[in-house]
C-alpha cells in the first residue's frame, strides 16, 4: 500500500496545504478574492478529475451541476433565510442526485458520444432555470444576502475544498477507485473481474455532480449573485482544461488546473503587453479576443511542454531527482 | 488594575488611529491626487457582448482630449487633473465583473467606476459598490432598477432612458400606428428583455392582446431558428426585437434563411445602430431591415446633416488622433465619446477638493446638455429622480442609405414603472 509514489503524493498534499495555509498572509484581498474563485474551480474539477481521469467518462456538464448547487445556496438563503453555509451540503446533495440519475442515459454512451450527450445538461438545467423566473429569479439572476472580503472568501473555501480533497482521496483509495480504473481500462474486464458497470458508472457521475455541487454553491457565495448564463457550456469546459493541464488522474494536480483557469484569462492581457515591449506584437491588449488568443496558446503550449499536465512534469521532475526510484 | 490600565491604553491607541485615518480620508477620497483622478470601469471586450468593446475605447479617445487640451481655466485635465482611464474585460460574465471591479476598487484605487457595462454584471456589484460606498455612475444598461432602487443603492446610477420606458414607447407608437397588425416579439430572456416586454405591453394598453407570441432566446444561444420560425407561423406582421447587437444580427439573418418577411421591425435601441444594421444588412434582405424602428437620444454621427456638428467633428478629429485604428463610422464608440462628456462634467463639479460624496451630489444635480445627444434632450437628475437622460427621439432605418434617420419630435420617455 504504502508506495513511492503514495508518500510523494502526500508529502505534495502537505506542502500544498502549508502554502495554503500561509498564504493569506502575503495576500492582498483582491488576490485573496481570486484565491476563493480557484477554491470554487478546485472543488469542482476535483470531481470531473474522478469522473474522467479515474472512470474515463468525458464530461461537459460539470456547469450544469455547479448551477443546481449555486441556486440551491442561493434560494434557500435568500427566499427561505437559511445560514449560506447551512445550505452546502444540501447543495451538494441535490446536485449529486442530479448527477446520479444523469447517469443511468449515460450508461448507453462512450468516448466521444457521452461528451456530446453531457453538453445537453448546462444547456437543460440553463433554460429550466431561465423559465421557472419566479423560482430562480430568471434570466437577470439573483443577489446573495452579503457581499464577502476576499479574506472572508478565503478562509470560506479553503477548508471546505481541503475537505473535499480528502472526500475525492479517501473515496477513490479503496475498492470503489479500483473500480473506477478497472472501467477507464477496460469495461470488460472489469465486468468479468465482478464490477458492476451500471453502479460504478452512475455512482461516477453522481459523486463528480456532489462536488460540482458544493463547487457552484461556493462559487454563487463568493460572486454574491447568480444567474444562469454564468454557468455555460464554457465554465464546464474550463474545468475540464484544467483538469488536463492538471494531469488526468492526479488530485494534487487540480490545484494547478484550477490556478490556470483562474489566472490565465485574467493575466492574458498583461502577458499580451508585456510580450508586445520585446517583441513589438501587432495585437492590442486591449483589443476584443486578444486575451483568448493568448489564453488558447497558453494552453497549446503547457500541453506541448506538459503533455500529462503539471502533475506529469512534477512526476518527471520527481524521478529525475530520485533516480534510485527504479532500482527499488 | 493592570489590566484595565492595557486596555485604556489601547483605546487611546485606537481612537488616535481612527482620529488620524479620519483626517487622512477627510483630505483626499481613493483615486484623487493634486494631478490625477483614477476612474475606471468594466466592459464586454470579448464574449457574447464584445459588440460593445468600442464603448471604453470612445471614451478613452474623450478623456484624452481633455487631458491633453487646455481648458476655460487654462489647464489641461479636469482642472489640472489628468483623467487616467482603466478599463478590464469581464467578457460579460458576473464572475469576471466581481473580480474585475474588486482589482478596480482595491488595486488600482478608482474614485469611482464610470459607464461598466452590462445588466447582470453590474447588478452582480451593486452590493459590493454600496458596502464599499464607491460610486458607480452611469452605468451602460437602460435595466429600470438602476435608478428605481437609488435609496437603497445610492451609489449606484444608469445614464440612458431606462428599458421599459423605451418599450413603452415602441408600444404607443404601435397602438397608434398599426392598431390592427399582430406582434411577434423576440425578446432576450433576462431582466433587460424582459423590461422591455413589460414597456411594450404597458405602452399598447388596450391594444394588448395585439401580441400574439413572445419568443425568447438566450444572449449567449447558438442559434434564434426556433424563435424566428414560431415568429412566422404566427402571422404577425410586426416582429419586435429586443435583443443585444449578436443575437439580433442572427434574428435578422434567419429570417432570411426561413424567407420571413414582417412588414415592420421594431428594434431596441441598444442594437440600432449602423454598425449592427450594416451587418445584419450583410446576411440579410434590404427591405426586411428597411424601415425598422427604434429610437435614440443621441444624434447619429454618420448622418450628413451632422457632418458640420462640432461635438460630431471634435469626435471624428480626437477618434482619428488617439484611435487611428478605430472604425469611428461604428457609433458604439460615438456612445462612448458622448458619456465620456458627462463623466468630465461631473468630475468638474466635484471642485478643488473632490470627495465620493461631492462627486454623488453632483450626480444628483445634473442639468446640462450634452452636444452629443439629440437637440434639446437634456441630461437632468434630482435628489428623486436618478434618471439623467429621459428623452428620446423615434428613428427609422432607410436600407437603401444604410442609416438610421430621425422621426418626428422629442418624446419624454420617463415612463416609471
Amino acid at each position: 500500500m504504502i508506495t513511492r509514489r503514495f508518500v510523494a503524493g502526500l508529502v505534495a498534499t502537505l506542502v500544498a496545504a502549508a502554502v495554503i495555509l500561509v498564504l493569506p498572509l502575503f495576500l492582498s484581498d483582491t488576490h485573496e478574492y481570486r484565491f476563493a474563485f480557484v477554491a470554487t474551480f478546485f472543488i469542482a474539477a476535483l470531481g470531473l478529475q474522478i469522473l474522467t481521469g479515474y472512470a474515463g467518462l468525458i464530461s461537459l456538464g460539470q456547469s450544469g451541476f455547479m448551477l443546481i448547487g449555486a441556486y440551491t445556496t442561493t434560494i434557500l438563503s435568500v427566499d427561505h433565510g437559511w445560514h449560506e453555509l447551512a445550505t452546502i451540503p444540501l447543495a451538494g446533495l441535490l446536485a449529486g442526485i442530479a448527477g446520479f440519475l444523469f447517469g443511468f442515459p449515460a450508461l448507453r454512451l462512450r468516448g466521444a458520444y457521452l461528451a456530446l450527450a453531457t453538453f445537453a445538461i448546462p444547456i437543460a438545467v440553463i433554460a429550466l432555470a431561465k423559465k421557472y423566473s419566479d423560482f430562480t429569479g430568471g434570466g437577470g439572476g439573483k443577489n446573495l444576502t452579503r457581499v464577502l472580503t476576499g479574506h472572508e472568501a478565503y478562509v470560506l473555501t479553503w477548508p471546505i475544498a481541503g475537505l473535499m480533497f480528502v472526500l475525492a482521496w479517501l473515496l477513490l483509495l479503496g475498492k470503489l477507485g479500483r473500480s473506477f480504473r478497472t472501467i477507464r481500462e477496460s469495461e470488460i474486464a472489469a465486468v468479468s473481474s465482478g464490477v458492476n458497470l451500471t453502479v460504478t458508472k452512475t455512482l461516477a457521475f453522481g459523486i463528480s455532480a456532489f462536488f460540482a455541487g458544493v463547487g457552484g454553491s461556493l462559487y454563487a457565495i463568493v460572486i454574491g449573485f447568480v444567474n444562469p448564463d454564468t454557468f455555460s457550456i464554457n465554465l464546464s469546459l474550463l474545468l475540464l482544461i484544467g483538469v488536463v493541464v492538471g494531469g488526468l488522474g492526479s488530485l494534487v494536480g487540480v490545484v494547478f488546473g484550477a490556478l490556470f483557469i483562474e489566472y490565465v484569462p485574467l493575466y492574458a492581457p498583461d502577458i499580451l503587453s508585456w510580450a508586445e515591449k520585446p517583441f513589438g506584437s501587432p495585437l492590442d491588449p486591449q483589443r476584443a479576443g486578444a486575451g483568448a488568443a493568448v489564453y488558447g496558446f497558453s494552453l497549446l503550449l503547457v500541453l506541448f511542454l506538459a503533455p500529462y499536465g503539471v502533475a506529469g512534469l512534477l512526476r518527471r521532475a520527481y524521478k529525475s531527482l530520485a533516480p534510485s526510484s527504479y532500482t527499488h | 488594575m493592570r489590566m484595565r490600565f492595557g486596555l485604556l491604553a489601547a483605546m487611546l491607541v485606537a481612537a488616535a488611529v481612527t482620529c488620524v485615518t479620519a483626517l487622512a480620508g477627510a483630505q483626499a477620497a481613493p483615486g484623487v491626487s493634486k494631478t490625477k483622478f483614477v476612474i475606471g470601469g468594466t466592459f464586454p471586450l470579448s464574449g457574447p457582448a464584445a459588440y460593445y468593446a468600442p464603448i471604453p475605447v470612445g471614451m478613452k479617445a474623450y478623456f484624452t482630449y481633455i487631458n491633453t487640451r487646455r481648458g476655460a481655466d487654462h489647464k489641461r485635465g479636469v482642472a489640472g487633473r489628468q483623467i487616467v482611464w482603466k478599463y478590464y474585460d469581464d467578457g460579460y460574465n458576473p464572475a469576471n465583473t466581481a473580480q474585475q471591479t474588486r482589482k478596480l476598487v482595491e488595486e488600482d484605487k478608482v474614485f469611482a467606476t464610470f459607464g461598466a457595462l452590462g445588466t447582470e454584471p453590474q447588478q452582480a456589484v451593486v452590493d459590493y459598490m454600496n458596502d464599499r460606498k464607491v460610486p458607480q455612475l452611469l452605468v451602460s444598461t437602460g435595466a429600470t432598477e438602476f435608478g428605481a432602487r437609488y435609496r437603497e443603492k445610492p451609489y449606484s446610477m444608469g445614464w440612458q432612458p431606462d428599458y421599459f420606458a423605451e418599450g413603452k414607447i415602441y408600444g404607443k407608437y404601435a397602438a397608434q400606428n398599426w392598431p390592427t397588425k399582430k406582434i411577434a416579439v423576440l425578446y432576450q430572456n433576462d431582466d433587460y428583455g424582459k423590461n422591455y416586454l413589460d414597456g411594450l405591453r404597458s405602452g399598447l394598453g388596450a391594444k394588448d392582446s395585439n401580441i400574439i407570441t413572445t419568443q425568447g432566446f438566450g444572449a449567449t444561444d447558438a442559434s434564434v431558428a426556433q424563435q424566428v420560425v414560431a415568429a412566422r407561423q404566427s402571422g404577425a406582421q410586426v416582429v419586435a426585437i429586443f435583443g443585444t447587437p449578436s443575437p439580433t444580427v442572427k434574428t435578422f439573418a434567419t429570417m432570411k434563411a426561413v424567407r420571413y418577411k414582417p412588414e415592420q421591425v421594431i428594434l431596441n435601441s441598444v442594437s440600432a445602430n449602423d454598425y449592427v444594421m450594416g451587418l445584419a444588412l450583410a446576411n440579410s434582405d434590404a427591405t426586411t431591415l428597411d424601415g425598422t424602428i427604434s429610437t435614440s437620444y443621441l444624434l447619429n454621427s454618420n448622418d450628413p446633416k451632422y457632418a458640420s456638428n462640432a461635438f460630431v467633428k471634435l469626435y471624428k478629429a480626437q477618434m482619428a488622433k488617439w484611435a487611428p485604428n478605430a472604425d469611428a463610422k461604428n457609433t458604439f464608440f460615438y456612445y462612448g465619446f458622448a458619456k465620456a462628456y458627462d463623466v468630465v462634467k461631473l468630475l468638474q463639479a466635484t471642485g478643488k477638493n473632490p470627495t465620493r460624496a461631492k462627486l454623488l451630489n453632483a450626480a444628483r444635480h445634473m442639468n446640462w446638455t450634452n452636444p452629443g445627444a439629440l437637440k434639446g434632450v437634456k441630461v437632468t437628475t434630482s435628489a428623486t429622480d436618478p434618471f439623467p437622460i429621459s428623452q428620446v427621439k423615434l428613428i427609422k432605418y432607410d436600407g437603401n442609405a444604410k442609416i438610421w434617420n430621425e422621426l418626428g419630435s422629442l418624446i419624454n420617455g420617463r415612463g416609471g414603472t
